[in-house]
């Protein structure tokens, strides 16, 4: 593979994301003998947002990203089978109990990470998932409160923009500035059986996929194939939402460069880190402050390999909480037979929800709860779900999906707590650097168990109320958090409520893993919020992050100038 | 007509290895609900007469176009497995994803992909702790399929008949092996299983011929789906025109069992002895 990077190709054909949208500038270059202000390992969910962020601010800003730089024009195809590019499919071994899939399932790869193959669901979470151990005595609570990201969940909405009901009500009830999407069969399912149980529903989103044209984006075009990259540039992915404007703003971004270590200084603050490039040539990039954001498997993969004097069990490892508290959701998939055909993959899988049984419930078992959201499997995955919920082989499973119109799905996200030994480890494998690769263990508890059971139970009623003959379900799990989390006390997470190392002044962390819980939300949108405001909390601290060991934990305010531009609105419907 | 068409078939599937010369032809077809009758082979199985998402080739974009147009014309060739691995493992997948009611020009490649797969060591991002390397795991699995070919028929699994080659592949299904107990210490059952049948997956249900047998409207970029609603066909898509059909004799793969009572996706897709 040898994809021109931005400057390279400005020179020939020009770099498309989208069939309206070019990266029409000559991307900066650092010089590894210059000394960056900030050094983002991963270009993701988080990457992408803090790289557009810090560089608008007028730092020197450079990403190192694994992965290709997408020319989405040439690269991206809509075919399930040709987008295994798209995802983390290097090397990895899962264990456990209960082992998680990866790879496609979780795991993103090349400029824009996860957020490139989302479905793009984006529920914020709920003021409870905030303080779950002081209400529920389980899990732990974060450092931060509701109100404190609040303001960036609003600002999010609107930069990648979110569609969505004017009236959201779980959770802080709340509107949506950009329309909901039209219904596909899922949908209609969904909307059917909830109904005839009482049960409120969510239509039309919230999703980050837009029902109308908006700025150099077109609207959505309904073709189904969202988790295979979204071709049209429709969905939204920090490739297309903030990278464009991180050029634009003077920030590199190093593409298909693994980083391998992270380097410590004899003052105990970070000086860089090195990294395999395009020819896996192994190079060294000075900055004056790292930033990590590879997510809950890469993040504290990197941690662990930066072993070193005086951080022998790994970097910023003082509290034996770099990869631990790893979460998944349980995922399961319910699957209901309509006599009629559905075809449900003409639609975004993301289009419909409910939270009606997120919160504890009292008369439950179990604390916390869970959501129901539709999906749309494309062939390929559908024919798995066969495999799994009706064990089908031959030529029952031949008959199973020759029926494939005749099914609408859900998908039930069902929070699971953080629990010490569900870690990221090193194996002894060593990947085609000669990087020892991730183990990921992974075991569910008791109350994990009894979610995930009454969850799968209330989704297939729920079918069955939207008049399915025949229902049947594949147990999964879904998304990624946890594994390098934040919190007041070192002696008990990574990092603080900025995302800064507890024991390196210089050295952050910020993406998915620094989440201590997740809710039963979709994690995208609180993963790029939290990035927007550790970039403000950043910029609020000026030169002093490069200089100091100080801590001022002031929290800084929103810079909605910071924005890409076109994405500074009015704000979103406050409802409540 | 027919008939030399079944004839150049028949030479076809000779000359892969794939069917053993005792097996009565019609005995590997589906036959007619209604009729008993064997239903002959077509080049478009499924309830959608006449549809072909490659006749919308020219509404995709070029990427996409070209993807396809090598999955279709340009198989890659076999260059992990020796001819006689091939020949085993086309015939395991002719009953994991069987294709005796296409007719031979229609048939879609599944070993081929995997061999490609394992020739350039791809995995999927992630390997169970309870399962050795792929490429292990394809010579482990020939080795423990014999096996319990042997022990259950006392033969091996390419020239057991088909009918005790779908009993065969059964045993490995419900998890219960009855030989190679040292292979299964390596590796899971349950995990192997559902390696095999990603892999078929990935192949058969990639191709736009089975787009075509189920009805999936396939690549839809710059042109849009515009019927969201009421699972109604496109302009370009055809109404569904369901026959009821019956799985050949010698079959015991048309059977299903709802697995909804297991909540726990390693209890669902680990039936058999956990390896560890």
């Amino acid at each position: 593979m040898n994809r021109p990077v931005a400057s390279e190709a400005s020179s020939r054909e020009p770099h498309r994301l989208g069939p309206l949208q070019t990266i029409d500038v000559t991307m900066r270059r650092f010089a590894e003998r210059d000394e960056v202000d900030f050094l983002i390992v991963g270009c993701g969910s988080a990457g992408g947002v803090l790289l557009q962020r810090l560089a608008r601010a007028g730092f020197h800003v450079i990403a190192l990203e694994a992965g290709p730089f997408w020319d989405t024009a040439r690269d991206w195809v809509s075919d399930e089978s040709g987008s295994h590019e798209l995802y983390w499919e290097d090397p990895r071994v899962t264990g456990g109990k209960n082992p998680l899939a990866l790879g496609s399932n979780n795991c993103g790869k090349g400029v824009g990470g996860g957020s490139v193959h989302w479905a793009a669901f984006t529920p914020r979470l709920h003021p409870s998932d905030f303080e779950v151990y002081t209400r529920d005595g389980v899990g732990t609570d974060w450092p931060i409160n509701y109100d404190i990201i609040r303001p960036y969940y609003e600002q999010l909405e609107l930069e990648m923009p979110v569609a969505g009901p004017a009236y959201y009500p779980w959770g802080h009830p709340h509107g949506y500035a950009y329309g909901p999407h039209p219904m596909g069969g899922a949908g209609n399912a969904l909307i059917k059986g909830c109904t005839a149980l009482g049960i409120p529903v969510s239509i039309g989103g919230p999703v980050a996929i837009l029902s109308g044209s908006h700025g150099d984006r077109p609207h959505c075009i309904y073709r189904g194939f969202c988790l295979q990259g979204c071709k049209v540039g429709a969905k939204a992915s920090t490739l297309i939402t903030h990278v464009p404007d991180a050029l634009h703003s003077g920030a590199e971004i190093r593409d298909q460069s693994m980083a391998a270590r992270v380097e410590l200084g004899d003052n105990g603050r970070v000086t860089g880190v090195h990294y395999f490039d395009r020819n896996g040539k192994s190079r060294f990039q000075r900055a004056k402050a790292v930033i990590i954001a590879g997510y809950s498997i890469e993040t504290p993969r990197l941690l662990l390999n930066s072993a070193c004097k005086g951080f022998e069990n790994g970097l910023a490892n003082s509290s034996d909480t770099v990869g631990r508290y790893l979460m998944a959701q349980g995922g399961n998939v319910i699957l209901g037979r309509f006599e009629q055909p559905v075809r449900m993959y003409k639609a975004p899988p993301a289009h419909a929800l409910t939270e009606e049984f997120y919160e504890t419930n009292p008369k439950n078992d179990f604390a916390r709860g869970f959501a129901i959201q539709t999906v749309g499997p494309l062939p390929i995955a559908f024919g798995k779900q066969m495999v799994s919920a009706k064990r089908a082989w031959g030529w029952g499973l031949r008959r199973e999906m020759m029926d494939y119109n005749h099914w609408a799905s859900f998908g039930l996200l069902a929070e699971i707590l953080p629990w010490a030994e569900n870690r990221v480890t090193l194996a002894e494998e060593r990947d085609r650097f000669g990087l020892p690769v991730a183990h990921v263990s992974f075991n569910l508890h008791d109350n994990d168990k009894k979610l995930i059971d009454a969850a799968k139970n209330k989704t297939m009623q729920v079918m069955q109320a939207a008049s399915a003959t025949e229902v049947v379900q594949e147990a999964r799990y879904a998304h990624l958090v946890g594994a390098a989390r934040m919190g007041h006390d070192p002696r008990t997470s990574v990092v603080d409520k900025f995302g800064r190392a507890h024991d390196i002044a210089n050295l952050f962390i910020c993406d998915g893993s620094i989440l201590p819980t997740q809710g039963s939300a979709n994690p995208g949108l609180t993963i790029q919020a939290l990035a927007a405001r550790t970039a403000d909390y950043l910029i609020s601290q000026g030169q002093s992050t490069f200089t100091s060991n100080e801590r001022d934990m002031t929290e800084p305010s929103l810079r909605r100038e910071l924005a890409p531009p076109g994405t500074y609105g009015r704000g979103v419907p406050r409802i409540a | 007509m027919k008939l030399f068409q079944r004839q150049l078939e028949r030479r076809g599937q000779e000359s892969k290895g794939t069917y053993p010369d005792d097996a009565p032809d019609s005995a590997l077809l589906p036959r007619d609900a209604a009729t008993g009758e064997p239903i002959e082979p077509t080049p478009h199985p499924g309830y959608y007469p006449g549809y072909s998402t490659l006749s919308q080739r020219a509404y995709w974009d070029n990427a996409t176009r070209e993807t396809v147009r090598m999955r279709v014309d340009q198989p890659p060739p076999i260059r992990y497995f020796t001819e006689e691995q091939a020949a085993f493992w086309r015939a395991v997948f002719d009953h994991l994803i069987p294709q005796h009611d296409r007719t031979a020009e229609r048939r879609i490649p599944i070993v081929e992909p995997l061999d490609a797969r394992l020739y350039e060591n791809r995995g999927v991002g992630y390997r169970y702790e309870s399962m050795p390397q792929d490429r292990e795991v394809f010579r482990l699995g020939e080795e423990a399929i014999n096996a319990e070919a042997r022990q259950q028929f006392a033969g091996e699994f390419l020239h057991l008949p088909q009918h005790q080659q779908d009993l065969v592949l059964q045993t490995l299904h419900d998890g219960r092996p009855q030989a190679a107990e040292e292979i299964w210490k390596q590796m899971s059952i349950g995990r192997f299983w559902q390696m095999l049948m990603q892999d078929a997956l990935e192949a058969y249900y990639a191709h736009p011929w089975a787009w075509d047998e189920i009805g999936f409207g396939g690549p839809a970029y710059p042109r849009a789906y515009t019927r969201l609603e009421r699972g109604e066909p496109e302009p370009w898509e055809v109404e569904e025109q369901r026959y009821e059909w019956l799985a050949p004799d010698y079959t015991v793969s048309d059977l299903t069992e709802a697995t909804h009572h297991l909540h726990l996706e390693s209890d669902q897709n680990e039936p058999g002895p956990k390896s560890k």
